[in-house]
C-alpha cells in the first residue's frame, strides 16, 4: 500500500470514527431526550386516565347514593324493619333501580348481608353477599369482584347504607369494567387502555389468562406481548413501564404503563395497562436518523474527497523525492527535486538536491580515480603481457647478434632457430593485441526475438563436439530446459557467446571430469539461464573479483572472458550472479528481461537467429 | 248460555227484554281481538313438526272438532261422535258420527273423511269407515281411546291438497302463517253459533306488547306470563289463571352413566329450592312440582316430595365429585326460564355441583316447559314421556297405584327432574263476557260474547 493510500486510509478512518462517534453520541442523547419526553407524556397520560377513572368512580358513587336516597330503597328498608324480607316483592326492584341509574350492578342487602334483590343476578335473592358489610362504609368507589351467572366479573363499585329503623339496607352498585367501560373513558389521542382482570376463578399461580385481558374492542389480540408485564406487576405489586413490540414495524410499538389495581382488602384485582403509541416518536426518530445518515454520508464523502486532496498535496513532494531517488538509482544523477515549500518537506527536498549534487561530484571523482586505476591496470597488464614475449625476443636477437661472429653454418643454424622463435613470439604478441582490441570493440546488441532454449541447445551441441574430440576427460553434459519459455528480445550472437564462454569456463573448472548442466527457467520478468559444474569451485575472494577485467585464475587466461560475459548481460539489461563453494562446483545464473519493448516495430516476433542456426 | 240460533235471540230480545238487564244478557256480534306469543306456521292439527303448545291447542279447537271432548272431570263427552263402544279387550272401538254435521265448505261430515283424518294423525291405528261410523283397531288394549281422541291433534280435518277445512265453530277467513289469523263464526255450526262474529288473532306478539295493547284497548284477550299474573292482578287488570297445567323440568341429554352420575343427579334434584322458584321467581304463578303430573290431576304427587334437604346433598357426605361442570340450556326468549336456570345454578353450587346456564342447544341439561296434553292423567303422562324423550310409561292396570308406579318409574330414571307446574294466565278486557276455560286453561272462545263496559 502506498504512502498516499495509507495516509488516505488514515484520514478516512479518522473521519469515519469521528462521524460515527458523533452520530452515536447524538443518537444516544436524542434517544434519551425522546425517552424522557415519552416518559413525561406517559406520566401525563396516566394522570389523565386516572383522573377519568376517578371521575367514573365519583359517578358510580353518585348513582349509588341516588339509589339509596330513592323512595323505593326507603320503602324496602322500612319493610325490613317490619317483616321478614319478601323476596317476591323485590325481585325486580334492583333491576329497575339499576336501569334507572345506568348501573351494571346493583344489589340490595340487609344488615346480615343477605341479598334482598339483585340486578345482575336476580335469582340470587336470599343468598349472602360475598363482600363483608361489617365496618364503616367506604366513602369512595372501589374495585370489586362481582359474582354473575356467567362467571365472575370486575366492577367499580360503591356502597351506601340506608338507615331506617334498627335494620339497615345496603345498596351496593357499580359499573362493570368491561370493554364498554374501557371505551367510555375519554383518553387522549394515541393512547388506549387495556385491563387484565384477576378474577378468583383463575388458578393461583397460573399464567395470564388471555380471555380476561380486554381492551375497548373486546378481547385483546396478541395477549402474549403484555403477559410478562402483567405477571411482573402481579408479582411485585408495583407499577411497571415497558415498551411492547406488537409487530416488526417499530411504529406499532407502544410505551406501556402497567398499574396494579387493588380492592378493599388490598388484593390485586386487576392490572390496568395504559398503552401510549410510539408512532410519532418512532417516526421522528426515523426522520432524525435518516437526516443523520444523510449528513454522515455527505460528510464522509466530503471528508474522503478532502482527504484525497490533502493526501495528494502532502505526498506529492514525497513522491517527487521517491521518483528522484529512483532516477538516481537508475543512474540519472542529474535529477533534481523541485522545492515548492519552505516547510520540512521543502528542507528535505533541498537536502536531497544537495545530497545528489554531492553524490554526483563524488561519483565523478570516483570515475576519474577508477579511470586512472583502469589505465594503470591496463598499462600494467599490457606491460606484463608484452613483457613476456619481449624477453625471448630480446634474447633471440642478442643470440643472433652473437651468432654473426660464428661460422656461417652455425649462424645459419642459429638464424633458423631464432627466426622460428621470433615468429612465434610475434604471433603471441599479435594474439595479445587482438584480444585487447576485441575487448575494446565489444559491439552493441542487435535485439530480435529469441528462444533461449535454442541458444542453450546450440551451445550444448558445440560442447558435445568438443567433448567427443581428442583425449578429453569425460564430462557429462546435461540439459534442463523450460518446456515453453517465453521468447525474449536479445542479440542471439552475443548471448551465444556469453553462454558458451561460461560453458567452456565450466569445462576448464573440471580437470578431473564431472557434470555440466545447462538449465533454463521462466522468471517473473524474464528468463534465467544457469550453467552449473561440479568442478573445484571458487573461494569467496575469487567470487568477489571474478568479473574484474583482466582478473583470471587460469594460467593462460587474459581475465577478459567473464568481463565480456558481464558486459553482454549488462547490455541486455540483465544480471549475472554466481553461487559457488570451494570443492562443490559453481553455478552462474544469468537473468535476462524480456525486453520486448526493444524489438523493432514490426509487430512480429522474429526468429532470425533460429533460422540462421 | 249460548242460544241455538240468532233468530230466536232477536225475537226474545224484542219481546221480553228490558233496558236495565241488556248488559248482562248474551249478545251476538262483534270481533274478539286476541294476541298470542306463539307463532304457529301451520294450523294442521296432525302436524307433528309443530311444537305442542297451549296456543296451538286453543287455535285448533276453534277450527277443528274432535270426535270426543272432555268435561272438567276429564270424562269423555260426545262431540262429532255421538256415541261409541268397544269390543272386549278394548282394542277395537267403533264410533258413531253425529248426523247433520258439515265442514266449513258445506260438505257433510262422512266416515271416510273422519277415518282419513285420523289416519294422518296416527298411522299406527287401523281405521276404517263402517256405515255411519268408523272403527279403530289398536295394536294393544286402549281403554282410554275416547279420551285420547279428545286431544287437539285428533281434530277432524278435511284435506284437499294443502287446503284444510274443519267443522269447528269458526272457519278461517284469513291466514297469514305465524302472523295473523282471522276466524269467522259459522251460523250452521252443529253446536250452535258462537256469539262473536269473528276473532282476530295476532301471532308472535311478545307478552309485553300484548299487555300494552290490552291497556290501550286494542286487544280483548291476551296471554300473561305466569310470573306476571299476580302483579297484573294487583295492578287492577282482569286476570284469569288455570290450574297448574304446564310442567317445567330439567331434562338430562343423556342417560346416567354411572352410580356416581346418578348420585349427582339426585343431589341436584334435592338441592333445588322449588318453593323459592314458585313463590319468588314465578310470583306464585306456579306450584312446586315433585312429580311429573300435578297433584290436582293424580292426588298422589305429594308422595314424590323433594323438599330441599341440605344434609343429604353435601359432597362431604360421600357424594362423588363432579367430573366436569354441567351446562344447562334454557329458552333465551323466556325471561322466567333464565331466572329459574340461574337460581338452579346457585342451588346446585350449594350442593357442590357446578351448573353453567347457557343459551347453547347442546347442553348437558335442558330446562323445558311442556303443557299437559290431556286432562286424563295416563294420556298426559304418556305425552310427557314422549315430549321428554323418556321411555313410554307402562300401566299395569287402571288404578291410581298403577299410575303412581308408572310415574315413579319415570322419575327414578333420573332423566328428568320436575321443578314446577305453571298456571296459564290470561288477561281480559272488561267487555269480554261469559269467559270460561278448561281446567287445563284452554280457552272456550265460542262461549264468549262482547258486552259494553265492565262485567
Amino acid at each position: 500500500m502506498s504512502f498516499r493510500s495509507r495516509l488516505l486510509a488514515g484520514f478516512a478512518l479518522t473521519v469515519f470514527v469521528s462521524v460515527a462517534a458523533v452520530t452515536l453520541i447524538v443518537s444516544a442523547v436524542t434517544r434519551r431526550a425522546f425517552e424522557r419526553a415519552n416518559d413525561e407524556r406517559t406520566t401525563a397520560l396516566v394522570a389523565q386516565f386516572q383522573h377519568a377513572f376517578n371521575r367514573r368512580g365519583e359517578e358510580v358513587v353518585q348513582r349509588v347514593e341516588a339509589v339509596a336516597a330513592s323512595e323505593v330503597s326507603t320503602r324496602i328498608a322500612l319493610n325490613l324493619n317490619r317483616n321478614a324480607p319478601n323476596y317476591a316483592a323485590y325481585l325486580s326492584e334492583a333491576k329497575s333501580l339499576a336501569d334507572s341509574q345506568k348501573l351494571d350492578f346493583l344489589e340490595l342487602a340487609d344488615s346480615d348481608g343477605t341479598i334482598i334483590s339483585s340486578a345482575q343476578w336476580p335469582a340470587k335473592f336470599g343468598y349472602h353477599e360475598l363482600f363483608s358489610l361489617t365496618g364503616p362504609v367506604p366513602k369512595d368507589a372501589f374495585l370489586r369482584q362481582e359474582d354473575l351467572p356467567t362467571g365472575p366479573a370486575l366492577g367499580l363499585s360503591a356502597i351506601r347504607k340506608v338507615d331506617v329503623g334498627d335494620k339497615s339496607l345496603y345498596v351496593i352498585g357499580g359499573r362493570r369494567l368491561d370493554k364498554n367501560f374501557m371505551a367510555s373513558l375519554e383518553l387522549p389521542n394515541g393512547m388506549r387502555a387495556m385491563l387484565y382482570q384477576k378474577l378468583s376463578e383463575e388458578k393461583a399461580g397460573a399464567a395470564v389468562s388471555p380471555q380476561y385481558l380486554i381492551d375497548p374492542s373486546g378481547t385483546l389480540q396478541q395477549p402474549d406481548r403484555v403477559a410478562p408485564l402483567i405477571e411482573q406487576v402481579l408479582k411485585t405489586r408495583q407499577e411497571t413501564t415497558a415498551i411492547v413490540h406488537w409487530s416488526s414495524d417499530a411504529s406499532d410499538d407502544e410505551s406501556v404503563h402497567a398499574i396494579p389495581l387493588g380492592g378493599q382488602d388490598n388484593q390485586i384485582l386487576a392490572v390496568l395497562i395504559l398503552g401510549s403509541s410510539r408512532r410519532s416518536v418512532v417516526e421522528l426518530q426515523q426522520h432524525i436518523r435518516s437526516a443523520a445518515i444523510l449528513a454522515a454520508g455527505v460528510g464522509i464523502t466530503l471528508a474522503i474527497m478532502f482527504s484525497r486532496w490533502t493526501a495528494a498535496r502532502v505526498t506529492r513532494p514525497v513522491e517527487q523525492l521517491a521518483d528522484a531517488a529512483r532516477e538516481i538509482a537508475a543512474g540519472n544523477w542529474n535529477t533534481k527535486v523541485p522545492v515548492t515549500s519552505s516547510d520540512e518537506l521543502g528542507a528535505l527536498a533541498k537536502s536531497f538536491n544537495r545530497m545528489t549534487g554531492e553524490l554526483l561530484e563524488h561519483k565523478e571523482q570516483l570515475l576519474k580515480a577508477e579511470r586512472v586505476a583502469a589505465w594503470r591496470e591496463l598499462a600494467r597488464r599490457l606491460a606484463h603481457e608484452l613483457k613476456n614475449p619481449m624477453f625471448p625476443l630480446q634474447l633471440t636477437v642478442e643470440n643472433l647478434i652473437r651468432a654473426r661472429q660464428q661460422t656461417p653454418e652455425q649462424f645459419e643454424e642459429v638464424f633458423q632457430e631464432s627466426s622460428s622463435t621470433l615468429l612465434a613470439e610475434i604471433s603471441n604478441l599479435k594474439t595479445i593485441v587482438s584480444r585487447f582490441s576485441e575487448f575494446s570493440r565489444m559491439p552493441q546488441p542487435q535485439f530480435q526475438s529469441v528462444q533461449i532454449n535454442h541458444i542453450v541447445q546450440n551451445v550444448a551441441r558445440l560442447l558435445q563436439a568438443q567433448l567427443q574430440s581428442g583425449n578429453r576427460i569425460p564430462v557429462e553434459c546435461k540439459l534442463e530446459l523450460s518446456r515453453a519459455p517465453q521468447p525474449i528480445a536479445a542479440d542471439p550472437d552475443l548471448l551465444y557467446r556469453a553462454v558458451s564462454n561460461l560453458a567452456f569456463n565450466a569445462l576448464d573448472a573440471m580437470p578431473e571430469g564431472g557434470s555440466l548442466t545447462l538449465r533454463t527457467r521462466d522468471g517473473a520478468n524474464g528468463v534465467l539461464v544457469e550453467i552449473s559444474d561440479t568442478g573445484i569451485g571458487l573461494s569467496a575472494d575469487e567470487r568477489e573479483r571474478l568479473f574484474t577485467p583482466y582478473y583470471t585464475s587460469k594460467a593462460d587466461g587474459t581475465g577478459l572472458g567473464l568481463a565480456i560475459v558481464q558486459s553482454i548481460v549488462s547490455d541486455h539489461g540483465g544480471r549475472i550472479s554466481v553461487r559457488s563453494q570451494p570443492g562443490q562446483g559453481t553455478t552462474f545464473v544469468i537473468e535476462l528481461p524480456r525486453n520486448l519493448d526493444k524489438l523493432p516495430v514490426t509487430g512480429l516476433i522474429q526468429t532470425e537467429y533460429e533460422a540462421k542456426m | 248460555m249460548r242460544r241455538s240460533g240468532l233468530p230466536l235471540l232477536v225475537v226474545t230480545s224484542l219481546l221480553f227484554g228490558d233496558v236495565t238487564s241488556a248488559a248482562t244478557r248474551p249478545r251476538y256480534g262483534g270481533t274478539l281481538k286476541v294476541a298470542m306469543r306463539a307463532a304457529p306456521t301451520s294450523l294442521d292439527p296432525a302436524d307433528s313438526s309443530q311444537p305442542e303448545s297451549f296456543a296451538r291447542r286453543n287455535l285448533s279447537g276453534l277450527i277443528f272438532d274432535t270426535l270426543v271432548v272432555l268435561d272438567d272431570q276429564g270424562r269423555p263427552q260426545p262431540a262429532l261422535a255421538s256415541s261409541w263402544k268397544s269390543e272386549p279387550g278394548s282394542q277395537r272401538w267403533q264410533f258413531y258420527l253425529r248426523p247433520g254435521v258439515t265442514f266449513h265448505d258445506g260438505t257433510a261430515l262422512s266416515s271416510g273423511t273422519v277415518a282419513a283424518s285420523l289416519r294422518t294423525a296416527n298411522s299406527k291405528w287401523k281405521i276404517f269407515s263402517a256405515g255411519e261410523g268408523i272403527v279403530i283397531e289398536c295394536d294393544a288394549p286402549a281403554p282410554n281411546l275416547p279420551v285420547e281422541l279428545a286431544m287437539a291433534r285428533y281434530g277432524i280435518a278435511k284435506r284437499d291438497g294443502a287446503k284444510l277445512t274443519g267443522s269447528g265453530a269458526f272457519s278461517i277467513a284469513h291466514w297469514d302463517p305465524g302472523k295473523r289469523l282471522t276466524l269467522t263464526a259459522r251460523d250452521d255450526y252443529w253446536g250452535g253459533r258462537a256469539f262473536v262474529d269473528s276473532i282476530e288473532i295476532e301471532l308472535g306478539k311478545s307478552l309485553h306488547e300484548q299487555m300494552i295493547s290490552l291497556d290501550l284497548g286494542k286487544l280483548d284477550l291476551i296471554e300473561v306470563a305466569s310470573d306476571q299474573a299476580q302483579r297484573a292482578m294487583t295492578e287492577g287488570r282482569r286476570i284469569d289463571t288455570s290450574s297448574p297445567a304446564e310442567l317445567m323440568a330439567l331434562v338430562f341429554a343423556t342417560d346416567r352413566h354411572s352410580s356416581g352420575d346418578l348420585q349427582q343427579r339426585e343431589t341436584l334434584a334435592l338441592s333445588i329450592d322449588r318453593t323459592s322458584l314458585s313463590v319468588v321467581l314465578l310470583q306464585g304463578g306456579a306450584d312446586p312440582a315433585d312429580g311429573l303430573l300435578p297433584n290436582w290431576m293424580t292426588g298422589y304427587a305429594f308422595l314424590f316430595s323433594t323438599d330441599m334437604d341440605v344434609s343429604r346433598m353435601q359432597p362431604e357426605h360421600g357424594n362423588p365429585r363432579q367430573m366436569s361442570p354441567w351446562t344447562l340450556s334454557y329458552d333465551a326468549t323466556d325471561p322466567v326460564a333464565r331466572l329459574v336456570a340461574e337460581r338452579i345454578a346457585l342451588n346446585a353450587r350449594d350442593a357442590g355441583l357446578t351448573l353453567q346456564p347457557t343459551n347453547s342447544v347442546n347442553a348437558d341439561l335442558r330446562l323445558v316447559r311442556i303443557p299437559l296434553a290431556s286432562l286424563d292423567a295416563r294420556i298426559a303422562l304418556t305425552n310427557l314421556a314422549t315430549s321428554l324423550n323418556l321411555a313410554q310409561p307402562t300401566f299395569n292396570g287402571d288404578s291410581a297405584n298403577d299410575l303412581y308406579v308408572a310415574e315413579r318409574t319415570l322419575l327414578q330414571s333420573r332423566q328428568v327432574i320436575p321443578l314446577l307446574h305453571l298456571r296459564f294466565a290470561s288477561a281480559l278486557e272488561g267487555s269480554v263476557r261469559n269467559w270460561n276455560t278448561d281446567r287445563e286453561g284452554g280457552w272456550r272462545l265460542q262461549d264468549v260474547w262482547l258486552g259494553t263496559g265492565k262485567p
